[in-house]
């Protein structure tokens, strides 16, 4: 999942910047014509009908990411979003991409530890076209052995392109493995070497019967459909997959308990990578998605990172002898379990201790002198501006909307959220910036110094 | 199969025509007293916000230091005669105002995005900047230190560390060879004075801006007017190029610890070979490696499993263009991967490719041509290339009816003559074990990646 926090902020309207009034509800500032279709196998689409352009982009959201993934199949979902590509009964061996291209459309995917989405961005006329090819994948995924041990190898590939040769993306996932060791989430979306070698096609297809399956997707279409034309190609396309019987199951073993990260002693990890610089991430546990205080620990990773007025960059780079290159901080919610990130790039010849404790100090004396109601009020407003961009295009809409009823069960769930930011106050955004930066970081680096 | 092809081609012709588009497209000049500001707007009142792009006909070609230009935007929000770096921040991201900047050799452009309501306090204080930008000594020292450190990691970026290095062989001998970005041994040379020197040349140099908002934000004159002191005084001199040489040698840049191989390999393109045939050169990159459906992909990837990415690209400015493709592959298949490369420009130049692939990507390519519409600040930026390179719109309505009319031994021809091997300029980042495998390509010349900053 990337960062939610930009989707989910929005339109309140503030002193300096909004134009709304204030009694006027904020979450009717958005003008959303969403048509809900619930499919009696449990297939839920959402249809919204935007006739600017003769185009439309469709996104498929199946609930299944590295978290669902056990001990020896990590990678599993990624590998099997490349698959998904490969043929299906109806639409054969690499037919897809051809299909797909050739009505001058573009499709691609991606996983996250929560979900794999696909989408597609095409001429309106083709939406009948797409949706068969998804309701074939759905019911009838090829896994064609040697396209499968050819699809090894780019995976292999991938992996090497965004870790291994990349100090960036292994100071990551070096995050990750070591904030939720011993979780689902500690494990690598993309899949550990050994696995990715070894999985069989008869484990992704059982890993794919049971995930892919009408009761474990959101389908969202936006763009220039008739939305009768379109209810009536989902219920003829989709209505007739059986559900999977072990889905709700499977993400019923999955206990919140599970994700829970102990912060009893703070870590300290260091890496031996290919980077001149030292690069550093230190994280802090939070809360899931949809918790109430994570909505002011968005404006508070927000006051601390983002803009050129923000916290770390103006204390860290923006000063005569640079500490640092980079600076950001973010929090991250997972559908288990969240956390408060801050990282970057240190100068060279800058010691990575001495930052840390820096750092650590610095943070809790920030939550008194950073967390002001004018720089509320500036990231409120900054958020705004990024809503509207971020709804500015048919995928923009569409992913909005998946995201939301896939994490939340319910598109509408922005309204909320809306409100839910709305009522942040600055007592909010300090006692949970002292509440987070009591707990003990995990702080990781990769530096060629390392050893 | 291929009379169904060609019968939804020609059916979705009329279907979407860019000519309502164009329409809207609403040329203006606007009198800011010293200036006739060129003013491109588009209407666009989904949200009210507006973006509007500054173009300098002026770039990195002009630099007297390579990354002066760079600099000159970059630091222009470091301090005015009145606010300091940080006050200057505080203002715009309250404002909720995004300000950013591209710089490439031939132009710059400056954008600004922020709410139509705040168009007055927005843009008035981006006048400012252009008239009083004082690039204050310590904030110049502490920008140029940081853009050292930075340049020295970019080795944990093998891609990017390609991209640069390639830029500077493939263009060696040319004006265009510098980074944008400067090199570790100009940015000590770029001083106060430069950067106001600098600014002068771009406030004095021709202007247009690319507007797409709501109706109100036509406003935006008055503030100009008022606030900005701009001319357009200073004409640039194009370079003229000659077409590069033969290639002898492929360029290994070695970087320790790589268990794969960034590859790159093209050329550059001299005006005369790509005046009129935009289009042409656009279809043929797509063919080549754009989606994945292209050759390159099909080949390497699909077939081989050699790859996860490949791209081709043919870039054209006005004076100078780019054509190359990018990929990369584990150590022990780079080299496969580079002979795959040549194996298919030199099938596609020679006419080895299916009629039905040819069609394919026609259909591909007219199929996607409304999407360049739905984004108003990308349609915006098509819309200032267009400009750039003096091409008239109407190019861009009869994009279609251009695609649809291309033919076969069109294609092969533009590869033959945008492709011969011998010129292709080719650069590998990966370790320098690569060079007994690569030699059997070519000899091989391992260079080390500092020596690129």
């Amino acid at each position: 999942m990337k960062f939610l926090l930009p989707l989910l902020l929005t339109p309140f309207l503030l002193n300096g910047c909004a134009s709304l009034k204030k009694e006027q509800n904020l979450a009717d500032s958005i003008k959303l014509d969403v048509e809900e279709l619930k499919l009696a196998n449990g297939m839920t689409a959402l249809i919204v009908n935007q006739p600017k352009l003769p185009i439309f982009s469709l996104y498929f959201f199946y609930k299944v990411g590295g978290k669902n993934e056990t001990p020896g199949i990590t990678g599993a979902s990624h590998f099997l979003e490349h698959m998904m590509f490969k043929g299906a009964k109806k639409f054969g061996k690499n037919s897809i991409d051809f299909i797909i291209e050739g009505s001058g459309g573009s499709t691609n995917a991606y996983t996250t530890n929560d979900s794999t989405v696909y989408y597609e961005n095409l001429p309106a006329k083709e939406l009948g076209m797409i949706l068969d090819i998804e309701a074939d994948r759905m019911e009838n995924l090829g896994l064609d052995p040697d396209d499968f041990n050819k699809e090894r190898a780019v995976v292999l590939e991938e992996r090497k392109m965004r870790y291994e040769n990349s100090p960036r993306g292994q100071l990551y996932q070096l995050l990750m493995q070591n904030l939720f060791a011993g979780t689902p989430y500690g494990r690598p979306v993309i899949g550990e070497i050994p696995d990715l070698k070894s999985v069989t096609r008869e484990q992704i297809h059982t890993y794919f019967k049971r995930f892919y399956a009408p009761n474990n997707v959101t389908l969202v279409v936006v763009g220039d459909v008739n939305s009768t034309a379109a209810r009536k190609m989902i219920e003829e396309k989709f209505g007739r997959i059986p559900a999977s019987p072990s889905v709700n199951e499977a993400h019923a073993s999955l206990k919140d308990a599970d994700f829970a990260v102990s912060s009893t002693v703070s870590k300290v990890v260091a890496q031996k990578g290919e980077s001149p610089s030292p690069l550093f991430m230190m994280a802090y546990p939070t809360y899931k998605a949809g918790h109430p205080k994570g909505y002011a620990l968005d404006i508070l990773s927000s006051i601390l990172g983002a803009g050129k007025s923000s916290t770390l960059l103006n204390e860290y780079i923006l000063i005569p002898k640079p500490i640092a290159t980079s600076m950001y901080a973010a929090h991250q919610q997972l559908e288990k379990a969240g956390f408060f990130f801050i990282g970057g790039e240190l100068v060279r010849g800058v010691g990575l201790d001495g930052f840390r404790a820096d750092v650590s100090r610095k943070l809790t004396a920030w939550c008194d002198s950073e967390v002001t109601p004018r720089n509320l009020q500036k990231i409120k407003n900054n958020y705004l501006v990024d809503l509207y961009g971020g709804l500015d295009t048919n995928a923009g809409l569409a992913q909005f909307l998946g995201d939301r009823q896939m994490l939340f069960g319910d598109w509408r769930h922005y309204k909320k959220e809306l409100e839910l930011y709305e009522k942040v106050t600055v007592k909010d955004v300090k006692d949970l910036c002292l509440e987070t930066f009591a707990k003990n970081p995990t702080f990781v680096s990769v530096w060629n110094q390392h050893k | 199969m291929m009379q169904l092809l060609f019968l939804s081609l020609f059916a979705f012709v009329p279907a979407f025509a860019g000519t309502s588009f164009l329409d809207a497209v609403e040329r203006q000049s606007w009198d800011l007293g010293k200036e006739k500001l060129e003013v491109v707007w588009i209407e666009d009142d989904k949200f009210p916000k507006f973006t509007a792009s500054f173009y300098f006909q002026d770039g990195a070609l002009n630099d007297s230091v390579p990354g002066l230009t760079q600099f000159t935007f970059d630091q222009l929000t470091s301090g005015t005669g009145q606010e300091t770096q940080r006050e200057l921040a505080e203002f715009f991201d309250f404002y909720g105002a995004n300000l950013r900047h591209t710089v490439t050799h031939e132009y710059s452009v400056f954008t600004v995005q922020a709410l139509t309501k705040d168009i007055a306090p927005v843009m008035g204080k981006v006048c400012q900047l252009f008239k009083d930008a004082q690039y204050p000594q310590n904030e110049l020292d502490s920008h140029t230190s940081r853009a050292k450190s930075h340049l020295k990691n970019l080795v944990t970026s093998h891609a990017a560390l390609a991209d640069r290095i390639f830029r500077k062989v493939s263009l060696s001998g040319t004006p265009y060879a510098e980074p944008v970005e400067g090199t570790l041994a100009s940015y000590d040379k770029i001083t106060r004075k430069l950067l106001r020197e600098r600014l002068g040349a771009l406030n004095r140099t021709k202007k247009v801006l690319y507007l797409a908002g709501p109706r109100d934000v036509k406003e935006m004159q008055k503030v100009l007017a008022a606030e900005c002191e701009w001319n357009n005084e200073v004409k640039v001199n194009p370079p003229v190029l000659r077409k590069p040489e033969a290639q002898s040698t492929i360029y290994l840049v070695h970087v320790p610890q790589a268990n794969q191989a960034q590859i790159r390999i093209g050329r550059y393109l001299i005006k005369d070979e790509f005046i009129g045939k935009y289009d042409q050169y656009q279809f043929m990159s797509t063919f080549l490696g754009g989606g994945f459906t292209s050759k390159l992909v099909q080949e390497l990837r699909v077939k081989r499993g050699l790859t996860y990415s490949a791209g081709a690209y043919v870039s054209m400015q006005r004076d100078y263009g780019r054509a190359g493709i990018l990929t990369f592959s584990k150590n022990e298949t780079a080299a496969d991967a580079v002979g795959i490369v040549r194996d298919v420009f030199a099938d596609v130049a020679s006419g080895k490719f299916l009629e039905k692939e040819f069609v394919h990507q026609k259909n591909h390519q007219i199929g996607a041509y409304a999407f360049g519409f739905e984004e108003t600040g990308a349609f915006l930026g098509q819309l200032m290339l267009y400009d750039h390179q003096n091409r008239d719109l109407a190019e861009l309505v009869r994009f279609p009816e251009t695609i649809g009319r291309l033919t076969m031994p069109e294609l092969a021809r533009a590869t033959m003559e945008t492709f011969p091997w011998e010129r292709q300029t080719i650069v590998i980042v990966g370790d320098q074990e690569l060079q007994k495998s690569l030699s059997r390509i070519r000899p091989v010349r391992v260079v080390g990646y500092e020596d690129f900053l």
